[in-house]
């Protein structure tokens, strides 16, 4: 079990076999042999050869060899502990074994992982582990999943010497998300060096020695951070576990479908584990180039959304102005005969921000076939210029990724930190690890690294794209620059100005910094918009039209409603004779003023397309069935096409892709990032569209952490967020 | 080489054991003789099972289900559908079988319709 011979490191073969590759040349061999084995350093695990860099640790070294040392504290993406002993290895001429997993190893070491002195460590301290830790597995959430158990089962003893007493600590409220059983606590510490050195939150600490030493905030305070519920995963034991999730089920009862998140635009990976039909709970999946193994809060918690005030039925509103329920049967026919007898000109679609791919494009068809080009997405970019046309211009085209390649970072407009959590995260590791230096134009916030402030004002912006303001200087000299600019400055009226200078600054950097690493033409991208929502990316790439100042200007007869609940449009917007069609999930906002609705299902619901910011394609997959008689998104346009006589040439879900192939190819080609160009020219079209500057200053609307657990439908309808939120603002009440 | 290759190099030159019938005329001798005992007990089956068919309209539906396998003509095949004929009759006529059993061989008035064109779906599955 331990022995993963499969997982060999694929760059010890060339130096181990280069001596009987070639015959040839043997000078050229012997050289190139010395130039690997140069950099590595030799070390025997169980008497067997291998190869490793130099700096790395003993249990790196066995695991390159195919063995897993047990290890609690030990964790990839944090800071080297060393204090729980569990990874004890015998090494030769080592008077004691030694905790490997803060061992450097030494040219020529013998490890001896198996060895009886390695295994009797292990025993050793499993045995000091669980003196203190309760028998109470049966009533654990973690049962199943807990290391503990699993390592117990593994290098334990068979039979306990334990006759004294246990231990026990007071448990600690850290707020609604997380829930603490302290005495289950093994003091890995994985929780305090999370909070301090990914949540940049510091939070957690220890207080105590040997025995009485415990895990907690000192006084009683919230946990407060926008991805706590990662320490629920990184805990080895069952003393942080999820608080809604808590008594709820097995790990093994569960059906586990791998998917996407759509709650922000970074697309994280998720894992969605449904039991009979019911969203139980949702873990991170390994995504090293867009979450690694991290989620933020809203993407883990707020699926108890998914439950509550959802739309089930098809409702047509009566003479009497009352929505009442109906079956599909007479909703379909009503909006078709409407859409048949409207004219092109007069109908029109706002598209929200779950929205995916396939019921875009169905949409799109639809209205385009009736003449209609009043196609807009409710989230707002900027039209002038090279608007939408260049897809580099509302990309994040460094990537997520390409963060830790960075030097220096402006960030304009925006607050990463509750906008894209995941991707504050990459700033953060970034920050800490490769001295990034980010400045920002904004709202003053709290990121969780410091940042040299340069004010709020649009006059900021025009200085660094002049070369007058003192930023220029260290703008010039960086080598791999990043512009980030929030999706929130698109909202002012000066929207285009903003982009234009921001374009500017990104391709003066551009030239710079190729100057700078001396390689010409090397790409790297230095504008990046930073969207809000999972759906924009796609609706601008198969030619929505951003914002609804379309529908301002042309009041719509007809108005298809798709999961738009910004509020956007309201009844006051538009004619009072006008059709409003809402198809969607939820619909806090915009569904009390339609005239008909049609429900929808949700992310969790329907195999969809969603692009992330990056312009990254991935697909969520259906966990559960949509309730009621709620239909996938796409289906409700084809059906609604086949009764108003215009059928969508497709039936499908191969036949939407292929189609939403046809318009954007790089909408099928899934986990790709179809990476994007002619920034230059978006830059000069830019100029030639004259962009004004307005002195409102730059501004955003998520400041604390109460503004970012509610932020959408899904979110607005969950109750743990609005637990969430009560306690950011108003403190710890105790719960239960 | 494909598997499906290596197996017939194996194969060849390897008479196949057969399972009842040495050659096709043995197993169309079979396979008669099965039809002609289908044929004889249907008046019974009709009785026993209480059936509202006539005897020809019961005959009928036998030759249908023979014809559903007249492209057969692999013998060890023939054979052993003729083995779960064989087993099917005596399921029949001993009564080991329930009237249902032998009612959904034939058309019934009750039976759902499964729509397959796609507004059909739409309106009666999720899926």
């Amino acid at each position: 079990m331990l022995r993963i011979a499969t997982q060999k490191c694929c760059d010890q073969l060339p130096s181990r076999f280069l001596p009987f590759l070639s015959t040839k040349s043997g000078a050229a061999v012997a050289t190139r042999r010395h130039q690997s084995t140069d950099d590595k350093v030799e070390v025997f695990v169980n008497d067997k050869p291998v190869y490793v860099k130099p700096g790395s640790t003993v249990l790196q070294a066995c695991e390159i060899a195919g063995i897993q040392i047990p290890r609690f504290c030990y964790h990839d993406r944090l800071s080297v502990a060393g204090n729980c002993r569990m990874c004890l290895v015998e090494i030769e001429k080592s008077p004691k074994p030694q905790a490997s997993c803060a061992m450097p190893v030494m040219k020529g070491m013998r490890i001896k992982p198996d060895s009886d002195v390695s295994k009797k460590a292990r025993e050793g301290v499993m045995e000091f582990l669980l003196a203190n830790h309760p028998l109470d597995c049966p009533i654990c959430d973690q049962g199943g999943e807990c290391d503990l158990q699993d390592q117990s089962m593994m290098f334990g003893s068979d039979r306990s010497r334990f006759l004294e007493h246990k231990r026990a600590v007071e448990d600690k409220n850290i707020g609604p998300l997380i829930k603490t059983i302290m005495t289950r606590c093994i003091q890995c510490t994985r929780c305090v060096r999370f909070a301090d050195e990914v949540a940049g939150v510091s939070d957690l600490g220890t207080t105590g020695r040997g025995n009485d030493m415990q895990i907690g905030t000192y006084v009683e305070k919230m946990f407060k951070s926008e991805m706590s519920g990662n320490v629920i995963d990184i805990c080895p034991v069952g003393a942080l576990t999820s608080k809604p999730y808590a008594f709820t089920a097995r790990p093994w009862e569960t059906r586990k479908t791998e998917t996407v998140d759509v709650m922000d635009a970074v697309g994280s990976n998720i894992v969605v584990s449904t039991r009979a039909g019911d969203v139980l709970r949702i873990i991170p999946r390994l995504h090293e180039d867009i979450n690694e193994e991290w989620i933020s809060d809203k993407t883990r918690f707020a699926y108890d959304g998914l439950k509550r005030q959802r739309l089930t039925q098809p409702m047509l509103r009566n003479k009497q102005g009352q929505l009442v329920t109906c079956l599909w049967e007479d909703a379909l026919p009503f909006v078709a005969e409407k859409l048949s007898t409207t004219e092109g000109s007069k109908v029109a679609g706002i598209v929200g921000g779950f929205a995916d791919a396939e019921s875009l494009i169905c949409l799109k068809d639809l209205l385009n076939h009736v003449d209609s080009e009043g196609l807009c997405t409710e989230e707002l970019f900027i039209t002038d210029g090279a608007g939408t046309d260049l897809r580099s211009n509302y990309l994040l085209n460094t990537t997520i990724a390409g963060v830790e390649e960075a030097d220096l970072v402006l960030l304009i407009g925006t607050n990463p930190r509750f906008e894209a959590p995941l991707f504050n995260a990459r700033l953060r590791k970034s920050w800490i690890h490769n001295e990034l230096e980010v400045a920002l134009v904004g709202s003053k916030v709290d990121l969780t690294y410091s940042y040299e402030h340069l004010g709020d004002s649009t006059t900021t912006l025009k200085q660094i794209a002049d070369g007058t303001h003192p930023f220029s200087k260290r703008l010039k000299d960086a080598k791999n620059p990043m512009v980030v600019v929030g999706s929130e400055v698109f909202s002012r009226e000066d929207a285009f100005g903003v982009h234009a200078a921001v374009s500017a600054i990104a391709q003066n950097a551009t030239v710079t910094s190729q100057t700078n690493r001396g390689d010409g033409g090397a790409d790297w991208k230095v504008l990046n918009i930073l969207h809000k929502v999972a759906s924009q990316v796609a609706a601008l790439d198969l030619g929505y039209k951003p914002g609804v100042d379309h529908i301002r200007k042309n009041p719509p007869s007809l108005l298809f409603i798709l999961g738009a609940d910004g509020g956007a449009v309201t009844r006051e917007d538009l004619p009072k004779d006008c059709c409003v069609v809402y198809i969607g999930s939820h619909g806090d906002v915009s569904a009390p003023f339609a005239d008909v609705i049609l429900p929808g299902a949700a992310y969790t619901e329907k195999p969809g397309t969603y692009v992330n910011t990056e312009g990254r394609a991935q697909q969520t997959q259906a966990a559960v069935s949509p309730p009621g008689s709620a239909r996938e998104d796409w289906k409700i346009i084809r059906a609604l096409s086949e009764i108003s006589g215009m059928t969508l040439p497709y039936d499908d879900l191969e036949g939407v892709r292929s189609r939403m192939s046809e318009v954007s190819p790089n909408l099928t080609r899934y986990d790709a990032v179809e990476s994007a160009n002619y920034f230059k020219q978006a830059a000069e079209l830019a100029k030639l569209a004259k962009p004004q500057l307005v002195s409102k200053p730059l501004q955003s609307s998520q400041l604390s952490l109460a503004d970012f657990y509610m932020t959408d439908s899904i979110s607005r309808a969950s109750k743990t967020m609005a637990k969430c939120v009560k306690a950011a603002n108003e403190g710890l009440t105790p719960d239960l | 080489m494909s598997t499906a290759g290596r197996i017939s190099q194996v194969m060849k030159g390897v008479p196949m054991k057969p399972v009842m019938s040495a050659n096709p005329v043995e197993a169309r001798r079979r396979v008669l003789t099965l039809y002609k005992q289908w044929y004889r007990a249907t008046p019974k089956i009709i009785e026993k099972f209480q059936l509202p068919y006539t005897v020809e309209k019961v005959h009928n539906r036998i030759r249908e289900e023979f014809m559903k396998n007249s492209h057969v003509r692999d013998v060890r095949a023939i054979d052993l559908l003729v083995i779960k004929g064989q087993m099917d009759l005596q399921e029949t006529i001993k009564m080991w079988k329930q009237p249902c059993h032998i009612k959904s061989y034939f058309h019934q008035e009750t039976a759902v319709e499964v729509p397959t064109d796609f507004l059909g779906k739409f309106f009666t599955q999720k899926h």
